[in-house]
């Protein structure tokens, strides 16, 4: 086990008396070393929460520890972070070398020092040969990426980035994906990276805390919250998928995934299908399926398969995306395309899934227990 | 300014035939000129004319009486430039200028930093405050201080009504009680222009500036002062070209014994009708500060980036 680099505790902010709190007790470990990316729709306190680790804005309850230590009412120049911003923040009065120096210079660095690791800083973002230009010269990926140096140069206790990719066009942002990912784990910094950018968090994040309304709704690696759910919100929100209102009949043994068990389930009168959950669940739950998990076939294999009708297609070379009419219920699911017949609309479908692709919520379904 | 700048080349006006590109380039020019035609009338009468009429009359000789004689000698100029007298003038002139402009940049820089980065709903109405003196003429409020600052004035009968000094100070009728009264008068002139030249000043520069370490002090010095030089710049000379121009207020609160090149120019114009001295004094006040202003302008330019 790691160590924890950062603990936020009960974490609380109003910005004023009777407005909702814009982050209401929230907690969350991260360890030494982690990106964590702090993922939710807009207005949901990420920013916010950021702010108030890089110390520039009070919690109004709760505390942050860094290192053992607690940081919460510590002034932001004194807590030693590194912060990149979604503007970059580039002192437009300073060439590129001055910028990253700018950090070294209020430590009070050696100059011999100081030029050392500017340059060093400048190399590791690959513009080592851009060092006396003027920040208005370069281009949006290049100040993203002197902001970057300069923020890491100090060699921060955490590194904090507010939606760092979001000013930059789509080919741009994922190649500074990879590098600031690939720059992170060379240097090693514990990092907050907030982004409303589920794939920029996937492909990133060692964890991704999911936020909504001032919550964590759920933290934990990439594959947990795109594999194992906890919430609705959670499911909807990363990645596709569609829910079914499920009654639990009975647990039919250990499931796959150590912890979890296997159980046969109602699906509103349409028979008895397989799903994977956590142990110990009755009554009235939600199922989540992605929509690349379903299996549709056009002749009713298989004795547990929902019979339907295609409503729609919708073709992009790769995959085709079908949507299907259950009863009053539509599925939509993603199939790879063959050179075959593909399916078309009108035509009958028969949708199964595998049990172990099917997962249970834990929180029971509200309004539907039985 | 702007007008010409956004006339750069489109991709597709680059591709077309250099011909037709050479034509309508010469279309577009002429409408410019076309537009210009009304602006650059109103100027020739307004502008033009009255300069040259004075350049002319500065060339000929005056008479104490008020009459002018029509001729072309440069004698108008030989005394202004060999009377120590003038040199003087001229020197005081320009030391009330730097004066009222470094004075009022002290005072209205922190008003207006506190203008510019407020996110206060009132901030709107603030600025409305800030700039209200300019509803007034600058000959009442010139007034206003003579009242503030005379010998019986507000300031003169608070401070021996508290016994702190037995004789009054003398506040007016000097370069003290004009110096006051510029000060306060262009304030709202330094604070608009400081304010329209605060750009590139941010918020979150001055965050960044703090996450990297910067205390509050630091990050006055190397963020939020090198970002508002060029609004104190542009203040200072506004403030700088107003009060070498201005004569009212000298006048009134200098009470005659303050004499600037403005108000030797009311004097020889208005009291003695030596309209070709006051005319040489004005072209002499004319080329000075356009030298003066145009050698800021370059170094600022240079301080700006
Ligand atoms: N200065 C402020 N005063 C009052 N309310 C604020 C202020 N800043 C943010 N809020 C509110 O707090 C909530 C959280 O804002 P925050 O900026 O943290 O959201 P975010 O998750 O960063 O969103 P986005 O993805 O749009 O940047 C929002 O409801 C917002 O309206
Ligand atoms: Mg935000």
């Amino acid at each position: 086990m790691s160590e924890t680099k950062l603990s936020i505790v009960d974490l609380t902010k109003r910005y004023a008396a009777g407005l909702d709190p814009a982050v209401d007790r929230l907690n969350m470990q991260v360890e030494e070393g982690h990106l964590v990316a702090l993922l939710g729709p807009s207005g949901c306190g990420k920013t916010t929460t950021l702010r108030m680790v890089a110390g520039l804005m009070d919690p109004t309850a709760g505390s942050i520890v860094v290192d053992g230590k607690e940081i919460t009412h510590t002034p932001v120049n004194k807590r030693g972070m590194g912060m990149v911003f979604q503007s970059y923040a580039l002192f437009p009065h300073m060439n590129v070398e001055q910028n990253v120096a700018f950090g070294l210079q209020m430590r009070q660095t050696p100059k011999a020092e100081q030029k050392k690791r500017v340059a060093a800083a400048l190399d590791m973002v690959q513009l080592g040969h851009l060092g006396k230009r003027q920040t208005r010269e370069l281009s949006g990926g290049q100040q993203q990426r002197i902001a970057l140096a300069r923020a890491l140069v100090v060699e921060p206790t955490l590194l904090l980035l507010d939606e760092p990719l979001s000013n930059l066009d789509a080919k741009l942002r994922e190649t500074m994906r990879t590098e600031i990912r690939s720059i992170q784990q060379r240097t090693r910094a514990t990092t907050l990276f907030v982004t409303h950018d589920q794939d920029e968090a996937l492909d990133m994040a060692d964890r991704i805390a999911v936020m909504n309304g001032g919550l964590i709704e759920q933290f934990g690696s990439p594959t947990d919250v795109y594999e194992r759910p906890q919430t609705h919100f959670v499911a909807n929100f990363i990645g596709q998928a569609n829910f079914l209102d499920v009654t639990i009949i009975s647990e039919t043994g250990p499931a796959p995934v150590a912890g979890e068990a296997s159980y046969k389930v109602d699906v509103e009168g349409l028979g008895g299908f397989g799903a994977v959950g956590a142990k110990g669940l009755t009554g009235a739950h939600e199922l989540v399926i992605r929509p690349h998990r379903l299996k549709v076939t056009l002749t009713g294999e298989g004795h547990d398969a929902l019979k339907g009708t295609i409503e729609r297609v919708s073709y992009t070379g790769d995959a085709l995306s079908v949507a299907i009419a259950v009863g009053e219920r539509s599925f939509n699911a993603q199939l790879l395309t063959t050179s075959g017949d593909l399916p078309r609309r009108g035509d009958t479908a028969y949708l199964s899934w595998a049990p172990e692709d099917a997962y249970l919520l834990p929180a029971a379904a509200p309004g539907k227990a039985s | 300014m702007t007008l010409l700048k956004t006339r750069g080349r489109s991709p597709l006006q680059a591709a077309g035939s250099g011909e037709l590109e050479k034509a309508t380039e010469k279309r577009n020019r002429r409408t410019y000129l076309a537009l210009l035609i009304p602006g650059l009338l109103g100027l020739l009468v307004s502008f033009v004319f009255p300069l040259a009429y004075m350049v002319r009359m500065s060339f000929n000789k005056g008479a104490p009486d008020g009459v002018i004689e029509e001729t072309f000698t440069f004698d108008t100029y030989l005394q202004p430039l060999t009377d120590p007298y003038y040199w003087k003038v001229t020197l005081d002139t320009f030391q009330m200028g730097v004066t009222v402009g470094l004075l009022c940049v002290l005072v209205s820089y922190p008003v207006a930093l506190f203008l510019a980065r407020s996110q206060s709903k009132y901030r709107g109405l603030l600025l409305a405050i800030a700039i209200a003196p300019l509803l007034t003429s600058a000959v009442v409020r010139t007034y206003g201080w003579m009242v503030i600052l005379g010998t019986n004035g507000l300031i003169n009968s608070s401070l021996t009504g508290m016994g702190l000094i037995d004789t009054p100070l003398k506040l007016t009728n000097n370069i003290t009680g004009v110096t006051i009264g510029l000060v306060e008068i262009f304030m709202p002139y330094a604070i608009l222009a400081m304010i329209s030249g605060f750009g590139r000043l941010s918020p979150q520069l001055e965050e960044a500036a703090g996450s990297l370490g910067a205390s509050k002090a630091k990050i006055f010095a190397r963020v939020t002062l090198p970002l508002s030089l060029p609004g104190i710049l542009t203040a200072f000379l506004l403030v700088f070209v107003l009060s070498i121009s201005t004569f009212i207020t000298p006048r009134l609160l200098g009470g005659g014994s303050v004499q600037v090149l403005a108000t030797e120019i009311y004097d020889q114009t208005t009291g003695l009708l030596n309209w070709p001295f006051a005319a040489a004094l004005s072209v002499i006040l004319l080329v000075l500060f356009g030298l003066i202003i145009a050698v800021y302008q370059r170094l600022t330019r240079k301080i700006g980036g």
